[in-house]
């Protein structure tokens, strides 16, 4: 009996070692950050095993799972093991395994989480480091400067975004309206919906966030300056209260639902929003390259299409486009030659780039954009509002623009002030101040 | 002859000796070394290794590093500039984290006794001789294993949102449908009434209570011509009462640190409404990356829930019935 307790005592000690050794942090990894070696285990022949994640809709992980499948296949000693899900939650997960070095070693990467969290280059890999693996040739230096951050090309720009109108082509035509291309024609389709169809029907749905560049969009055509300008914010209260009271504008006029009909709604996110999806909501103000998620989540017999900018704003072409997110690799890999072959591999491999397709927006690399559009592969909507982004926007986007204090979920700034006043709260004038006050504190640091 | 004896003596005494030395060494070598000691006297904590440096890593280490990391500023990619008492100053100055306090204080106040009264109800039917209560019993518990899910989120969505079930069942008596999960007066009442729906475990605990109280006191009373009303609370009630304050007690401690119910469902909204404590330290640690102040908040909250155990503890000598005492 006695021998048996000892024997169980010391599996149990056994299996709590083990498990808390297996909590561990990895120290082997950050040699990258020395040098990349060359050549890698790949060329050697020995089996590594490398890490993948990203996020995004169905459509654009059955894309990215069969690229990695191809990937492999061409490459039998590289495993690579993918990570990937929704939106929702998903920048709280990266940030903390970013601070603790436990990301994968792959990572599709937003735009701001550049300077979020790499601000010193310590998190992602200098790509230039694997220049001789990943072709950066395909880049202009324009887009790569985007990227760069302390010195060092922290990730590889996939493709150029910006908002731009989407319309339901079919609701529109039950309201017995063609779709709007003047804000006048907007306020029209807001009478029309309301009377044709009903209360419940609107020619445009936005949530806080949407509405926030919207009014940097309406402000900078009609002000004609950029939004922040040398880390300061660029416009005055009274022209905010001028911007917030057109936002209210679209809401009185029956243009877009109120916060309050949207979150009533229950649902996760607008494509998911069964509103949308049988076409109540005709419209949406989203960034080029989510055409497919929304187009997709319509239910059948509905037509989108790709609506313009509205000259009537201003005298200006207000609006910006940005990177739309960018593939970054993590700075303790221990494999940077492999993650750098599978970064090649989909973003310029005539293979990889096929099974890709315009699944991250139009993509930034010559190669992967030549091959895609010879061979058909690009996502026609979101190729045309894309050309449409590029030609119309004319300022620049700050990086602070995202910050999690302004973008936060519910308690960011633009959150506050354009909830807020939904909700009758605040006052245009109120909802400006809480932007002026909050945009300068973060811009401050 | 004399010098015999005395050799004699002198050799019987060297001989007694050296078998004292011996029996002594002998004794010595039977004892256990310092290390079998050790192990001997420590052998039990292998039982609770697991459990050990879990606690350990799990908890402790958080309490401590959390306590310090509370005076400082720490962020978590711009690591720490600043020590000092700025958290707690800020956190009782900030209308967000009080407002944030205030809900919590609502939320536990409303879910608590209502979750409390609901469990009892159900125990005091279940405690009854009834048909297929067994399976009554288990159907009750299930939600209490449900936790907070995305399956429980979709279902509370597809209930309360504003074309939603209830608002069905209401069209159909005619009344007004009600914005529950988008008027800031009613979607924290929507939260509460998760965690009252998952009142499995307390009513578990109160069948329990109730199986014990002695059916001779029932049948006096009975005798005497006591209402089944006045049955419940001059002998129920004050029987089970170390079990109403085990439950009140548990309850509270998990209302205060309540998370689930408004991340997966209303995400703090709207307009803060549903933002409880716990959810508001999540935010400012995770979306934020203010861990100096997170830190901070969660030691308020953790004061304030020692402070209201402490406080129930205490007043059990005005209600609680314990069977020993005269």
């Amino acid at each position: 009996m006695k021998t048996f307790k000892k024997v169980l005592a010391g599996i149990l000690a056994a299996t709590t070692l083990l498990s808390v050794s297996a909590c561990g942090k990895t120290e082997e990894g950050g040699t990258a950050s020395g040098g990349a070696t060359t050549g890698g285990a790949a060329a050697s022949g020995e089996e590594v095993t490398i890490k993948f994640s990203w996020w995004g809709g169905d459509s654009r992980h059955e894309a990215t799972q069969a690229a990695v499948d191809a990937f492999m296949k061409k490459y039998p000693n590289i495993k690579v093991e993918c990570q990937f899900g929704a939106w929702s939650g998903w920048e709280d997960s990266m940030s903390t395994a970013f601070y603790a070095g436990t990301a994968p070693d792959v990572n599709q990467v937003n735009w701001n989480w550049i300077s979020n969290y790499s601000g010193d280059g310590s998190i992602f890999l200098d790509m230039n480091k694997v220049s001789g693996t990943f072709d950066l040739s395909q880049y202009d230096q324009s887009a790569l400067d985007q990227c760069t951050v302390a010195g060092e090309l922290q990730a590889i720009p996939v493709s150029m975004t910006g908002r731009i109108f989407y319309w339901n082509k079919t609701t529109f035509e039950k309201a017995g309206i063609s779709t709007p291309t003047s804000l006048e024609e907007l306020y029209a389709a807001g009478e029309a919906f309301k009377t044709t169809l009903g209360d419940d029907y609107y020619p445009l749905a936005l949530g806080e966030y949407d509405r926030a560049i919207l009014l940097v969009y309406y402000l900078e055509s009609v002000y004609g300056k950029a939004w922040v300008v040398d880390n300061k914010l660029n416009y005055t209260a009274e022209e905010i209260t001028k911007g917030l009271e057109f936002i209210q504008s679209l809401e009185d006029k029956h243009v877009i639902p109120s916060i309050a009909t949207i979150l009533g709604d229950g649902a996760e996110s607008l494509d998911k929003n069964p509103k949308w999806m049988d076409g109540k909501y005709a419209g949406i103000f989203e960034w080029d390259s989510s055409a497919s998620k929304f187009n997709s989540a319509l239910n059948e017999g509905q037509e989108l299409i790709v609506g313009d900018y509205f000259k009537d704003f201003g005298e200006y072409q207000g609006g910006f486009a940005k990177v739309s997110l960018a593939f970054a690799i993590s700075e303790n890999t221990k494999h940077p030659e492999e993650c750098a072959l599978l970064l090649n591999y989909l973003l310029n491999d005539p293979e990889g780039t096929a099974i890709m397709k315009s699944e991250r927006g139009i993509p930034l690399s010559k190669a992967a954009f030549e091959n895609c559009k010879t061979q058909g592969l690009l996502n026609e909507m979101v190729a045309e509002a894309n050309t449409k982004v590029l030609a119309w926007v004319d300022y620049p986007l700050d990086t602070q623009f995202e910050n999690s204090k302004l973008k936060g979920n519910p308690d960011g700034v633009y959150y506050d002030a354009l909830g807020g006043l939904s909700y009758k709260e605040y006052t245009p004038a109120e909802a400006a101040q809480i932007l002026v006050d909050g945009i300068s504190e973060v811009l401050a640091g | 002859m004399a010098d015999t004896t005395e050799v004699k003596i002198v050799s019987d005494s060297v001989t007694a000796e050296a078998r004292a030395r011996k029996e002594n060494r002998k004794k010595v070598s039977n004892e256990p070394s310092k290390l079998e000691k050790f192990w001997k006297n420590n052998f039990g904590f292998m039982f609770i290794l697991v459990w050990l440096v879990g606690f350990l890593i799990f908890r402790l280490y958080p309490f401590i590093s959390s306590f310090i990391y509370s005076f400082s500023d720490f962020h978590l990619f711009k690591g720490i500039q600043e020590w000092g008492l700025m958290n707690y100053e800020d956190i009782f100055t900030d209308k967000k984290i009080m407002s944030s306090l205030g809900t919590t204080f609502a939320y536990s106040f409303i879910t608590v006794p209502m979750k409390l009264i609901f469990a009892l109800f159900i125990a005091y039917i279940l405690n009854y001789k009834i048909k297929g209560v067994n399976l009554f019993r288990t159907a009750y518990y299930i939600p209490s294993i449900l936790g907070g899910s995305v399956a429980i989120a979709v279902l509370w969505k597809a209930l309360f949102r504003d074309e939603g079930v209830i608002n069905a069942i209401l069209g159909f008596f005619g009344a007004e449908g009600v914005n529950w999960l988008s008027d800031p007066d009613y979607a924290l009442f929507i939260i509460s009434l998760l965690r009252v729906w998952q009142f499995g475990s307390a009513m578990v605990l109160f069948l329990a209570a109730l199986k014990n109280v002695p059916v001779e006191l029932y049948e006096a009373a009975t005798i005497d011509g006591a209402s089944k009303a006045r049955q419940f609370f001059s002998i129920t009630l004050p029987l089970i009462t170390p079990v109403v304050f085990y439950n009140l007690v548990t309850q509270l401690c998990q209302a205060f640190q309540e998370f689930n119910g408004p991340y997966i469902i209303t995400q703090g909204g709207p307009r803060g409404a549903t933002t409880l404590f716990s959810l508001l330290i999540y935010n400012r640690a995770f979306g934020q990356y203010e861990m100096g102040m997170a830190s901070a908040m969660a030691w308020v909250l953790f004061i304030i829930v020692m402070v209201l155990s402490v406080i129930a503890f205490l007043s059990q000598k005005y209600w609680v019935y314990y069977g020993d005492e005269k």
